[in-house]
C-alpha cells in the first residue's frame, strides 16, 4: 500500500523500539520520513541508509526533548528539506519506574517533561505549518498505564494521561482546520523497555488475553491508518492497542 | 516603496480567504471578522500567522488582536466596559477606531470591532514604521 504517497512525516524518536518500527511502517507506505534520535547516531544512520531512497527519503536528526530550541530547529530543518509537513509522531519518551514513596523527584520531573513536554514542543512546532495547509495529523504515543495505571510508574502514568487530556483539547482546537489529533495507547509491546518489566514482574503474557505481547510492527500500523487520509474523520480519540490487557472483565 | 491601502487590502483578502474559507466578494473593509466572516478563536491566530507571512513582517502575539484583555474585574460591569476598561483598551489598542462601539460598550459586542478595515490600518502603520516613513 502507498497510502502516504509524498507524504512528509516527522517522528520524534525513531531509532529503536516502537518509533523505529513506525518509521519502517510510514515509508514502506510511501512517506518521506524525518526522525529524532537522543544519542544513538550509528543506529540512526544505519537506519536512513537502509531505507532511504529516491521515492522515500529519510533523514534523522539527533533532538532532546527537554530543549525546545532544538525540536524547533529539526522542524524548521524538515520544512527547509520539504517545504511541507503532513504528519506528526510524538513517540519519543522515557521511562524512570519507581514506588511512588521512593521516587527522586528528579525523576519525576525528567519524565514529565520530557513526554508530555516533548510532545507539547513538537506539535506547537508543527502547527502553524500544517495550520497553512489546512491539513495535518498529529499522533500521539501514550500508553495503556494511562488508563489502567500500573505500579512504580506514577510518573510515566501521569505524563501519558496528560497526554491524552492534551490530544483531546488539541483536537478541539484543530479539527476544524483540517488538523486531526490522536492518540495510540499499547500495552506490553516487544521492545527493549519491556525486557526491564519481565524480570520485575515475570510472566506478563498471562495478563494478557490475547496470550502474547504486541509487536511494535502492530503499533506502527495503526499509526500509519491514523495518518491516512482514511482516518480523515477520527480526531480526539485514545485508542487503546493492548491485547485486551485493559479488559476489566480479566481483572 | 509603502504599500498602498488598496494593495495591502487585497493582501489582507488573500489571507482571509485563505484562513476562513470565505469568498474574495465578502471581504469588504467593513466587514466584521466575526459576524460577517465567520472567525472563531483559532482563526484569529491563523489569520496573524498568514499576515505575518504575506508582508513579511512580525506581529507581536496581542498587538492586532488582543489577548488576555480586561482581566481587571474593574474593567468590567454588569457586561459593560467601564470607563477604566475602554481606557485600557484604547491604550492597549491604538490602531482600532472605538468611537462606534463606545456608544454602547457591550462585552458581547467588542468582537464588532474586529473588521477587515482595521487589519489594514494596522498593516498600514507597522509596514510604514518598517519601512521607516
Amino acid at each position: 500500500m502507498s497510502r502516504l504517497k509524498d507524504k512528509v512525516a516527522l517522528v520524534s524518536g525513531g531509532s529503536r523500539g516502537i518509533g523505529e518500527a513506525i518509521v519502517r511502517k510510514l515509508v514502506s507506505e510511501g512517506a518521506h520520513v524525518v526522525f529524532t534520535y537522543n544519542t544513538n547516531k550509528e543506529r540512526a544512520e544505519s537506519i536512513c541508509s537502509e531505507l532511504g531512497s529516491d521515492t522515500s527519503k529519510v533523514i534523522a536528526y539527533p533532538c532532546s526533548l527537554e530543549d525546545k530550541s532544538s525540536i524547533q530547529a529539526v522542524v524548521d530543518q524538515t520544512l527547509e528539506q520539504f517545504e511541507t509537513l503532513d504528519i506528526l509522531v510524538n513517540n519519543a519518551g522515557i521511562i524512570r519506574d519507581g514506588l511512588f514513596l521512593a521516587m527522586d523527584d528528579k525523576d519525576w520531573a525528567d519524565v514529565i517533561q520530557a513526554n508530555l513536554g516533548g510532545t507539547y514542543f513538537f506539535s506547537k512546532a508543527v502547527c502553524q505549518q500544517m495550520l497553512f495547509q489546512k491539513k495535518g495529523r498529529i499522533i500521539n504515543l501514550s500508553s495503556v498505564v494511562s488508563l489502567i495505571g500500573g505500579i512504580g510508574q506514577a510518573n510515566y502514568a501521569a505524563s501519558k494521561g496528560a497526554i491524552n487530556s492534551m490530544t483531546k483539547a488539541l483536537a478541539a482546537e484543530l479539527s476544524g482546520k483540517g488538523i486531526t489529533v490522536n492518540a495510540v495507547a499499547p500495552g506490553l509491546i516487544e521492545t527493549e523497555m519491556i525486557q526491564n518489566l519481565k524480570s520485575l514482574v515475570g510472566d506478563l503474557k498471562k495478563k494478557v488475553p490475547c496470550g502474547r505481547f504486541g509487536e511494535p510492527s502492530e503499533i506502527a500500523s495503526l499509526v500509519a491508518f491514523l495518518a491516512s487520509d482514511e482516518a480523515a474523520y477520527i480526531t480526539g480519540q485514545i485508542i487503546t492497542i493492548d491485547g485486551g490487557i485493559s479488559l476489566q472483565s480479566r481483572h | 516603496m509603502d504599500k498602498s491601502k488598496d494593495e495591502i487590502l487585497q493582501g489582507v483578502t488573500d489571507c482571509l480567504v485563505n484562513a476562513l474559507g470565505v469568498g474574495e466578494d465578502e471581504v469588504k473593509l467593513e466587514s466584521s471578522l466575526v459576524k460577517d466572516l465567520g472567525a472563531e478563536s483559532i482563526d484569529f491566530l491563523d489569520v496573524v500567522f498568514r499576515l505575518e507571512k504575506n508582508f513579511g513582517i512580525k506581529i507581536p502575539r496581542g498587538d492586532l488582536f488582543p489577548e488576555n484583555l480586561l482581566t481587571n474585574p474593574a474593567f468590567i460591569s454588569d457586561g459593560r466596559i467601564t470607563d477604566s476598561g475602554m481606557q485600557e483598551l484604547k491604550t492597549k489598542l491604538p490602531h482600532i477606531d472605538f468611537s462606534e462601539f463606545e456608544k454602547e460598550p457591550l462585552v458581547s459586542n467588542l468582537s464588532d470591532v474586529f473588521t477587515v478595515g482595521m487589519i489594514v490600518d494596522y498593516l498600514f502603520g507597522k509596514l510604514a514604521e518598517k519601512t521607516g516613513a
